[in-house]
């Protein structure tokens, strides 16, 4: 007897599958996959995400992984020409994500979401915003700022800082040109020191103190910020420096988890599950848990 | 818990599904049994099709994790071949694999698994006629032995009675001659403390629950009352001398005898130097499991062992400090009993024994925690590229776990018994460390508490018996 | 509902335990295997052990949240991708001779399996699961039920509940679920008077007398997240070895991992028990790790149980049944623990550098 008849519940655990309709290598590790449903009934079903959340990915054979939905953020309409395609970026470092670097276009992989809370950004509008990312945290931010850039006209100034350890390792270096030649946004790449190349035309310093550099003025700016625990940790002080306040900063917090519906109680600070509470967190509320993250 | 695992009947109940066949996998070695194979294949010899090959570089890079992930995935049978002792491509890593399948073979048998299953072979690439015959035996006996028998816990079964393991043990202690005890530790400790000998001592304190010691770090020499010693001294504390070191140059622990082997195994793995540790040598009154005597202790005198630096007695503390392979530990052991019982028993009655066992797991990894020589930072258990030891907590998966465990400390185990103790399913670990130590000393002799010797699973010689071997 | 009460002697006992089995329920109850105190599926209703001395090694847990199981499963052919759901339970399940605290032990769980997101497997078997508790006759030394709220014949989470007299035992129905496990009753069972309350009464003090632990208070829960940066967690668990013992005996802790336990045709997505207390629990595939230490992660179990409450009201995530404390290979002991913690952060103040 099928558990759907046993008990009318529908499984959370089960995922839809995809298929990989077109990939983007980033760089030598990191690669952008774009999906499709296989399932045209569930393709129609599907409910759309906000900027911010996050999907569970599975490679048949290896296991789930939890990558940001990365492109900007489907919401249905009622235009069955509107069909959705889900982004999402990864870096090849683990079981799951090495196998799924070597799937290629057209094999089926799995999709449950999304899941989680995402970017406040309606409360956004009108302000001027600064993204900052490090390294693969960017893909995280990629959904927001796409979302804001195509709207830009209802935001103030956009600032996108993405920084990597090397040249080598920046992700999305071939859209970014496209994201500066929108009126009011300026993108700033920089690479730790020691990573730039002869030719390299961008910063060099690390994040926080390229953030630093560009003397932005915290008042009436938001700054959404995502990247390793280290860069945040640095990034919050410099905030803290130039006057910015908790509630000026979003982040997300970015646990290992698995199950994404608050069960596995892996992903918990405190009595924070990120994957079902968070993963968008204010500085703010962040100064509220404990330091478990 | 795939549905490739398909297991059908018990071995040796004859209920062998119609049409069954063989499922045999072969773990081959790329420079000669692969060869041989090929050679055979050119000669167009015949032979069963049953046999699956996997490709290594050489014997000595087959794991038991690989056989165990083959009888796990649902083979019946499986072989493994390589080059003639003599012939390794890599000049000794078959004779390395000699002792490993050796040890291996012999705990399979133990657990049950019917020695018809499980074949070695040394076919070099010349011996495609021998390859064909060894496919040939292999293939007949694995019919005759049937489908591997399910990885399940018996349901309904009785269970095996043991021999009981009897009386003895160290001679009992009066409260007095304990307390004199407790009080020449609390000195010992205190002293060489305040001489700054040591930055810590590890010893035991009171528990919480009646009759219970637990674990203790003491660093203040004026805070060494609250060392005790007794019955309930348990713990083997050589497993806290890696993170103690983290902090202290050098460090003392309150030792039993039967604590003694691990640190001497700590020594000979590198883990740690004698110079960096002070032991103080403890007369044991025997410690409890239950309301009992633990079992390692009846064949022991309960006597301090002179390697230790301080040895403390009823009679008060002396400085010992003799040659340390002047003292073998010689303990017969009262469970040999027991292991010889289990081994009369039929391989389906031994399987149902542990299968019931295993099937107890619940993978807590307790007896990886509390033994002391599993220092390993990254636990094949732990790791999943690619996932040898199922996840599952299942009978297939526990048995894996189990097996491997048992293996990675063949010819190294001490004989503790504190993954025994820990385990909260009282699963029977230290019968299957005694029966492993017992096969390591009959096959290559005993390894004694001098750190210079070489642990045996490690070392070889030209003339290591093979009569499995064919 | 008025409470039904009857007086069963033992083999009105095993009857009943005998109809439920012929009724076609599982019926899980201790047994004892190789001289373990375990719940297993009866065969039979004489292999249940009425008045065992001393608990079942764990929990019965296992038999909502099994130990590992199928979430989903699929076949790959040819590049396409099949799945399908795992088997959902087969036949009614009674969970029989409970002890009070893991009978509270199963509503924890309900609040995490059944809030928010429901998880179907866990509901379908917990839907059909009736708990037939056992009050306790005495108390072990690793008892505190009473220290967290419990009782040594508490009702929460029973549908049923035997209490041991001095002669056979007392049933008493509480809830509807249990109502419902009954066909006719046995018209030869006896119906226990009202004064029989006093008799439990009675058992509960002298049960309580014997548990020695003084309580957990509430207000500890802020206290002990206050210090949650305190020195004295590196102390108190120093001795920790870093195995599970605790987290999988125990009746109320929940956390699992999934994996695929996969060959190349076919597989499944596997879920099984997990704890806070491995290293591995929290490890980033980057490598970066929130709870690197051992105390870190002993920290944070024990603060699951005692701390980090939605509502300040919340009952504590610990059941009182002791297993931790009694099973833990190096002593640790959880209540000494909180008491220790509580003490040192109130003394030297919550920010004691770490």
């Amino acid at each position: 007897m099928p558990l759907a008849e046993a008990f009318p519940i529908p499984n959370p655990y089960q995922p839809s599958l995809m298929r990989i309709d077109d990939f983007f290598d980033e760089t030598s590790d990191v690669r952008t996959l774009r999906l499709r449903f296989v399932d045209g009934d569930e393709e129609r079903e599907f409910s759309g995400w906000e900027p911010g959340q996050f999907g569970q990915f599975t490679v048949f054979g290896a296991g789930e992984s939890v990558f940001a939905l990365a492109n900007q953020p489907w919401r249905p309409n009622g235009n069955s020409e509107d069909t959705p395609i889900i982004e999402c970026t990864f870096r090849a470092i683990g079981k799951v994500t090495h196998a799924l670097r070597d799937m290629s276009e057209g094999q089926v992989i799995g999709f449950r979401g999304p899941y989680g809370n995402h970017f406040p950004i309606d409360d956004w509008l009108g302000k001027d915003l600064v993204f900052i990312g490090g390294g693969i945290g960017m893909a995280a931010l990629r959904s927001a700022l796409l979302d804001v850039i195509d709207r830009k006209q209802e935001f103030g100034d956009v600032v996108i800082l993405n920084g990597a350890r090397s040249v080598a390792d920046m992700v999305y270096t071939e859209e970014m040109p496209r994201w500066q030649d929108v009126d009011g946004v300026r993108v700033v790449r920089t690479v730790d020191p020691g990573g730039e190349t002869e030719d390299w035309d961008g910063e060099v310093g690390l994040l926080p103190n390229v953030f630093e550099g560009l003397n932005l003025e915290p008042d009436g700016r938001i700054v959404v910020a995502c990247g390793p625990p280290i860069m945040l940790h640095y990034l919050f002080l410099s905030l803290g420096k130039t006057g910015y306040s908790p509630e000026q900063v979003v982040t997300t917090l970015e646990n290992k988890m698995k199950c994404g519906i608050g069960h596995c109680g892996r992903c918990y600070v405190g009595p924070f599950s990120v994957c079902r509470d968070g993963p968008v967190v204010t500085w703010a509320e962040l100064n509220e848990l404990p330091k478990d993250y | 818990m795939t549905e490739a695992n398909v297991t059908v009947a018990e071995s040796g109940t004859g209920s062998v599904p119609e049409g069954w066949q063989p499922h045999i996998v072969a773990l081959v070695c790329n420079w000669c049994s692969y060869a041989g194979a090929d050679m055979a294949g050119t000669t167009r010899l015949e032979y069963p099709a049953n046999v699956r090959m996997v490709r290594f570089p050489c014997t000595g890079r087959m794991s038991p994790l690989m056989i165990l992930k083959a009888f796990e995935q649902g083979a019946d049978g499986v072989l493994v071949s390589g080059c003639h002792p003599g012939d390794c491509h890599y000049v000794q890593g078959n004779l390395v694999a000699r002792r490993r399948f050796t040890i291996f073979r012999s705990l399979m048998d133990f657990i049950g698994i019917d020695l018809r299953r499980l074949h070695f072979a040394w076919v070099s690439a010349a011996e495609g006629h021998k390859w064909a015959r060894v496919v040939s035996d292999v293939t007949a006996a694995v019919s005759e032995a049937g489908p591997l028998p399910a990885f399940e816990s018996p349901e309904d079964w009785d269970g095996v009675e043991l021999p009981s393991v009897g009386d003895g043990g160290p001679q009992e202690l009066t409260a007095d001659q304990l307390d004199l005890l407790r009080a020449n530790l609390r000195r010992a400790a205190s002293e060489v403390l305040a001489a700054k000998r040591v930055g810590v001592v590890i010893g035991y304190g009171a528990g919480s629950l009646p009759g219970q010691n637990v674990p203790k770090l003491v660093t203040d020499s004026s805070a060494c009352e609250i060392l005790d010693w007794g019955h309930g001294c348990v713990n083997n504390l050589s497993t806290y001398i890696g993170d103690a070191l983290e902090h202290n140059d050098r460090v003392a622990v309150v030792v039993k005898t039967c604590d003694l082997g691990a640190i001497t195994g700590l020594i000979r793995e590198d883990q740690v130097r004698r110079d960096q540790l002070l032991l103080i040598g403890m007369q044991c009154p025997g410690v409890h499991s239950g309301s009992a005597l633990a079992a390692k202790c009846l064949s022991c005198s309960g006597d301090p062992h002179p390697i230790c630096d301080l040895v403390v007695s009823v009679d008060g503390v002396h400085e010992s400090c003799l040659d340390p392979s002047d003292a073998a530990l010689d303990m017969p052991d009262a469970r040999d009993e027991q292991i010889a019982y289990l081994e009369s028993l039929p391989y389906a009655e031994r399987w149902r024994y542990w299968q019931r066992q295993f099937g107890r797991c619940l993978r807590c990894y307790a007896c990886r925690a509390a033994c002391p020589l599993c220092y390993c930072s990254s636990c094949i258990a732990d790791k999943h590229r690619p996932q040898w030891v199922p996840t599952s907590i299942d009978n297939a998966g526990n048995s894996t776990w189990n097996i491997i465990r048992a293996i990675h400390l063949a010819g190294r185990c001490s004989g503790c018994d504190e993954c025994a103790r820990a385990c909260p399913a009282d699963i029977r670990l230290d019968l299957i460390n005694r029966k492993l130590a017992l096969e390591v000393e009959r096959q290559y002799g005993r390894v004694g508490l001098d750190p210079e010797e070489k642990s045996a699973l490690i070392d070889f010689r030209m003339e290591d018996s093979e009569e499995f071997i064919l | 509902m008025d409470r039904t009460q009857w007086l069963l002697t033992e083999s009105q006992l095993r009857e009943w335990v005998r109809s439920l089995l012929d009724a076609g329920n599982s019926v899980v109850a201790p047994v004892e295997e190789d001289g373990v105190l375990l719940f297993r599926p009866l065969t039979s209703e004489e292999r249940a052990i009425l008045a065992p001395s001393g608990k079942t090694r764990w929990s019965p847990k296992e038999f909502l949240f099994p130990r590992s199981e199928p979430l989903y499963r699929y076949t790959l052919d040819g590049g396409e991708v099949e799945i399908e759901n795992p088997p959902a339970p087969q036949r009614p399940q009674v969970l029989f001779g409970v002890r009070s605290c893991d009978a509270g032990g199963l509503l924890r769980l309900d609040e995490i399996f059944l809030s928010g997101t429901k998880d179907p497997l866990y509901a379908a078997r917990r839907e059909s699961t009736t708990v037939v508790s056992m009050a306790c006759a005495a108390a072990d030394p690793e008892c505190f039920c009473t220290a967290v709220g419990g009782s040594p014949v508490g009702e929460e989470g029973s549908d049923l509940q035997l209490v041991p007299l001095e002669e056979g035992w007392l049933l008493r129905v509480l809830t509807e679920k249990g109502e419902a496990l009954f066909g006719d009753v046995d018209e030869r069972w006896q119906d226990a008077p009202a004064a029989i309350a006093k008799e439990v009464e009675k058992l509960e003090r002298r049960v309580a007398g014997q548990i020695e632990r003084s309580p957990v208070k509430q207000e500890w829960s802020k206290t002990l997240e206050d210090g949650f940066e305190h020195e004295a967690w590196d102390r108190l668990a120093q001795h920790c070895l870093g195995c599970s013992v605790c987290a999988y005996v125990c009746p109320s802790c929940s956390c699992f991992d999934m994996n695929h336990e996969a060959n190349a045709w076919c597989g499944e997505q596997c879920r099984s028990w997990d704890a806070c207390t491995f290293a591995i629990f929290t490890h980033h595939a980057s490598g970066h790790n929130p709870r690197s230490t051992h105390q870190e992660r002993y920290r944070q179990r024990v603060l699951h149980k005692f701390a980090f409450k939605a509502e300040d009201d919340e009952p504590f995530r610990c059941v009182g049944c002791g297993r931790c404390v009694a099973l833990c290979p190096a002593g640790l002991d959880i209540v000494d623990t909180v008491t220790a913690a509580v003490a040192a952060i109130r003394e030297e103040g919550a920010d004691a550098a770490r």
